[in-house]
């Protein structure tokens, strides 16, 4: 089985990350999931491609720590966090995240909780090609 | 020897990957920042996150130990 927490170039699978999650627990009752994906508009430009870069060993060690904060804080039976670290274009995944606990609320607020605080605290950076240039992100509404 | 290693936006401004500092006994986070910042003022402008061996840290009075890895970071955009 793969790790709940990773980082890679290729795509992912909603449904075997689903059933891993599931597979780590009976009591589980809700499943909440956030998948990011690339858009072809941002800032009033056109957008082509957006590529990311890592501090990769130490992207996987927040996203572990932020997976044990988040069970520990919202009494999740299991999480899962997968980022693409790649170049995408319109319509590709981004990022995973899953949370699941015995009621639909832990699970629903972790899975939010999740992904603003990847974006606070996981070291990746974005950046968009568009036709005046690239140019990397500096905001995470 | 002090391992620096820069990613995504300051990459781009500093113009390479890592850097290679000789290590001073009393070297602290806070110096080797001011130290390069000099050199690299245009990166630094936006610099606002630090590690050191893989770990945030927000004191930049924290003493550098040999052979440290440290990171500095512009304002993460994953997700």
């Amino acid at each position: 089985m793969k790790a709940a927490v990773r980082i890679q170039q290729e795509d992912f699978s909603q449904d075997e990350e689903i059933l891993a999650l599931k597979a780590s627990s009976r009591r589980m009752g809700g499943i909440a999931t956030f998948v990011g994906c690339a858009r072809d508009f941002s800032e009033g430009r056109d957008v082509s491609e957006i590529s990311f870069d890592a501090y990769g060993s130490m992207a996987v060690s927040e996203m572990n720590q932020l997976r044990s904060d988040a069970i520990a804080k919202f009494g999740l039976l299991d999480a899962r966090i997968v980022h693409r670290i790649c170049t995408v274009t319109a319509g590709d995944n981004i990022v995973f995240i899953a949370a699941g606990a015995e009621h639909r609320v832990a699970a629903l607020e972790a899975c939010r909780w999740m992904i603003d605080e990847l974006k606070l605290r996981v070291p990746i950076w974005k950046k968009e090609v568009t036709p005046q240039g690239e140019a990397w992100v500096s905001s995470h509404p | 020897m002090i391992k620096v290693l820069f990613f995504g936006p300051v990459v781009e401004r500093i113009g390479k990957k890592s850097l290679e500092i000789g290590y001073r006994a009393d070297m602290t986070l806070q110096a080797l920042r001011d130290e390069l910042a000099l050199h690299y003022p245009h990166a630094f402008e936006i610099v606002c996150f630090f590690a050191v061996n893989g770990q945030h840290v927000r004191d930049l009075a924290l003493p550098l130990a040999d052979n440290s890895e440290v990171t500095f970071m512009a304002k993460f955009s994953g997700g």
